[in-house]
């Protein structure tokens, strides 16, 4: 092979490999172009497409009831610090740990547990959870970014966490997503309306409502739907079979608060009570081998009502906690 | 011949100059997934700096009661640790149980107050033995009373929070004016939008 007829044949080569890179590039700008949307602005393309991330720093004690991103950073050592979460009764929420600096070996920890847990009660109630309690706490310390995302079991949620040095912190984004059949939540609101329905599973749901307040049963259906309504008990009230119980009390854990009625048979029609306690729990108990629905509205008691207790009302168990 | 005469007395100043002390960066960007590595690549740089400076200003703030998990012990706030409470800004004076409306940081630091004034707190004996690595550890780096006791974590059972229900709605409804104040910002940008 002649010289000349190398160097133009290498240079053949290098002009054939810059083009190959150069398409590339224009391959890109082309598909870029082809973005409808690139005439808008990032912030005006992020406002149609629907949801701009909020964003906001955490603080020590806490409670985020919208879809977020969250930061804290220690100013100073902050050694008992917690953050409830809590999201519509008809949403999970998933954590997602965007970015941690703690000092794991140094004491730190960053915990989130799967429900609340106050004064050492917790909802759901062990009963009426799937996991075990030493399950429920997600220890990123002991699992790391493995479990990056954390998705809870019903709509509410916390976050434990204690840094030690200044300048080290977290960061975490927040989701809801859909949940068709929530079996335990607490109401973010004193009033509002909720069909809780179990569909033919043997699961124990509560619905946790953290005020006095008067509630009035709409609707209850215990057993299968279209026509086939049990009209006997469901094989007693006693613990037995499928019913609803109202609960009343100054805790938080369903199991440990006090039964104020019992419904065991189906019934169209408002049936009222008024329940002073700090905290209104409907709770169904379900073998699976039904399909259970009530259906309840809820508001706050007024504060005379409390002071003036009329008809049909429960406070005497619970005016000490008020 | 002169020219390498000069070089080599060139590299031979450059070598002898003295140079600054050399400090290794502090970074303090984690290491995603390395659990092995610390988080805090100079944990002993911590434990060597000197006790934060009390500020005379700020009144000497009690901790939060921190409640155990109900199958396990109740443990008590520790005075030498540092409270949970957001504190405002050292020229703000301590204010218990206000009813003002301020911004939201300011209500929730106000909060805050009004919930250490309400929970009792028990004192915790100073004479309340530490593990045996934290005193280790304590005396390994020569630190001195100021440097807060560090439970260790693989002792630490679960924990909750002692808060009563009224403290929890009062936060249950900042956080639910946050999310009308976001919604009512999302509906206004929604709007705007339309309306171009």
């Amino acid at each position: 092979m002649s010289p000349s007829f190398k160097l133009q044949y290498h240079f053949v080569l290098i002009f054939l490999m810059a083009l190959r890179g150069e398409n590339r590039y224009l391959e890109l700008r082309e598909a870029t172009d082809h973005d409808p949307f690139l005439l808008f602005g990032a912030n005006l393309k992020r406002e149609l497409a629907g949801e701009p991330l909020y964003r906001r720093a955490l603080r020590c004690l806490d409670m985020l009831s919208l879809p977020g991103q969250f930061t804290f950073t220690a100013d100073r050592p902050q050694l008992h610090c917690a953050a409830f979460l809590i999201a519509e009764p008809e949403e999970f929420i998933t954590i997602h740990y965007d970015l941690v600096s703690i000092d794991c070996q140094g004491g730190d920890f960053l915990k989130v547990f799967d429900g609340w847990i106050l004064k050492g009660e917790k909802f759901p109630s062990s009963q009426d959870h799937p996991l075990p309690t030493t399950e429920r706490y997600i220890d990123f310390c002991d699992s790391g970014l493995s479990r990056r995302s954390i998705r809870s079991s019903q709509n509410v949620a916390m976050i434990f966490f204690r840094v030690h040095e200044p300048g080290n912190g977290f960061t975490f984004s927040i989701r809801t997503d859909p949940n068709l059949f929530p079996c335990n939540a607490i109401s973010q609101t004193p009033s509002g309306r909720f069909t809780l329905v179990v569909p033919h599973l043997r699961q124990n749901c509560s619905f946790s409502i953290i005020y006095p307040v008067v509630i009035k049963i709409s609707d209850l259906t215990l057993g299968h739907l279209h026509g086939l309504q049990f009209k006997n008990p469901s094989a007693g009230c006693g613990g037995i079979g499928d019913f609803v119980e109202l609960l009343g009390g100054p805790g938080l854990d369903p199991s440990k608060m006090m039964p104020l009625a019992d419904l065991c048979y189906s019934f169209h029609g408002p049936a009222q009570m008024k329940i002073g306690c700090d905290n209104t729990v409907v709770r169904m108990v379900s073998s699976g081998k039904h399909i259970n629905r009530v259906t309840f509205e809820y508001r706050q008691l007024e504060p005379y009502e409390l002071e003036n207790p009329s008809g049909n009302s429960i406070q005497e168990i619970c005016l000490s906690s008020l | 011949m002169r020219l390498p005469l000069l070089l080599s007395a060139g590299v031979l100043l450059v070598a002898l100059l003295p140079c600054p002390p050399c400090r290794a960066l502090l970074s303090r960007e984690p290491i995603p997934g390395a659990r092995q590595a610390p988080q805090h690549p100079q944990p002993l740089d911590f434990f060597q700096l000197p006790q934060q400076p009390q500020q005379p200003q700020q009144p000497q703030a009690r901790p939060v009661l921190l409640r155990m998990g109900e199958e396990y012990f109740l443990r008590l706030g520790n005075l030498n640790k540092s409270p949970a409470a957001p504190l405002l800004p050292a020229s703000s004076p301590v204010a218990g149980g206000s009813g003002s409306r301020l911004s939201p940081d300011e209500a929730a630091a106000n909060f805050f107050r009004a919930l250490l004034q309400q929970l009792p707190l028990p004192r915790r004996p100073l004479d309340s033995p530490a593990s045996p690595a934290e005193r280790r550890a304590e005396n390994a780096l020569g630190s001195r009373q100021e440097i807060p006791e560090r439970e260790r974590r693989s002792e630490e059972p679960p924990i909750s929070l002692d808060l009563t229900f009224h403290l929890l709605r009062e936060v249950l409804e900042m956080a639910r004016a946050e999310q009308l104040a976001q919604q009512a910002h999302s509906n206004r940008k929604l709007m705007e939008i339309i309306g171009k």
